[in-house]
């Protein structure tokens, strides 16, 4: 056996394992392996790893879909983070939380994974994400917490 | 046709192109078609479940977000793959640890991760070959991985492991050989 075609027939193990091969191609490799015990030894070998192959959890794919349709948020950006900006915002009386379209460029929504248009992502529940006051759900005690930590600076990253 | 597709299914390009339109059939279809693939890369160089699982859909969320960046010089498949094993790669570095090698934290093997059906017409040869792929090192693992679950070219390998075509297939015959010895 020539080991030159050895190396071929080796190189195309995994696709004839796996069903890939044309049928004339699949043909040869087989014929091949009637005659080739070192080649069969690997295609024993290559059939093994093929046949335990793990597949996804079947949870998976819901997730990720579920995932892909709501926008996305940055991870850098803490609920506490974005809670003690708009605290800030409040507490230096600039005006009311706002609502400008563009402060979710930095979001990195991606319009493509939501599939929706912009006014359908300032209607979502994620209020950190749609810009809406993010302190509604704060109890009074965990907003003077917040000024306390902000005013001896321990916050970070609240911009 | 590119792996993973079935004859009458639209091709990976076409659903690319009906996602771009943010046609959501067409994500989920790129998701069916492709989550084993991912979820396999990513467990082999996250070693971990749950991990695999998070990084999988870390993989499909910043493809989809690159779509528009997609200019299909490389295959979507291969796209996604790459963007799979960076993605389990940087994951690795946030827990900050390397994937273990030795058997006792290796990836689990299919026999562990199917149902208990799937269990049964497994056999233990099965089962002891995928364990001694997980010992592996990781450029020889994925290469094997990638060639015979997946089918991909060295090419192709190459573009997700980042080395040149050579290397890949040079890691690929190293590690059947290496597998061949280990499985005697």
């Amino acid at each position: 056996m020539s080991e030159v075609h050895c190396e071929i027939i080796r190189e195309r193990l995994p696709d004839f394992v796996g069903g890939r091969l044309a049928p004339a191609d699949a043909a040869q490799v087989q014929a091949h392996l009637g005659e080739c015990l070192e080649c069969r030894d690997e295609a024993a070998l290559v059939e093994l790893l093929y046949a335990a192959r793990p597949a996804a959890p079947a949870e998976l794919a819901k997730r990720i879909e579920s995932a892909a349709r709501v926008p996305l948020r940055p991870a850098y950006h803490p609920w506490w983070g974005v809670a003690a900006a708009s605290v800030a915002v409040v507490a230096l009386g600039i005006g009311v939380i706002s609502r400008n379209p563009h402060a979710a460029e930095d979001a990195e929504v991606p319009g493509i994974v939501a599939g929706v248009g912009e006014a359908s992502i300032w209607l979502a529940d994620d209020g950190l994400v749609a810009g809406a006051p993010a302190l509604e759900g704060l109890s009074d005690e965990a907003l003077l917490m917040l000024l306390e930590e902000m005013d001896s600076g321990t916050t970070g990253g609240a911009a | 046709m590119s792996h993973g597709e079935q004859p009458g299914l639209a091709s990976d390009e076409a659903l690319v192109r009906r996602a771009r339109d943010g046609e959501e059939e067409a994500l989920s279809a790129l998701v069916k078609r492709h989550q084993d693939a991912v979820y396999r890369v990513a467990l082999a160089i996250a070693g971990d479940w749950d991990l695999a699982q998070d990084v999988s859909q870390d993989a499909f969320l910043k493809a989809f977000r690159g779509l528009g960046g997609f200019r299909g010089d490389a295959s979507f498949r291969t796209w996604l793959l790459t963007i799979a094993a960076n993605a389990a790669r940087g994951a690795l570095r946030r827990r900050g640890r390397r994937r273990e090698t030795d058997i006792d934290t290796a990836p689990p093997v299919a026999s562990e991760l199917k149902g208990p059906d799937q269990v049964a017409e497994l056999s233990a040869e099965s089962a002891r070959a995928r364990e001694a792929l997980g010992r592996l090192p990781e450029k020889q693992r994925l290469s094997v991985q990638l060639r015979v679950d997946e089918g991909l070219s060295f090419r192709e390998i190459a573009e997700v492991i980042g080395s040149t075509e050579g290397a890949a297939r040079v890691n690929y015959f190293h590690g059947i050989r290496r597998l061949r010895e280990w499985m005697e």
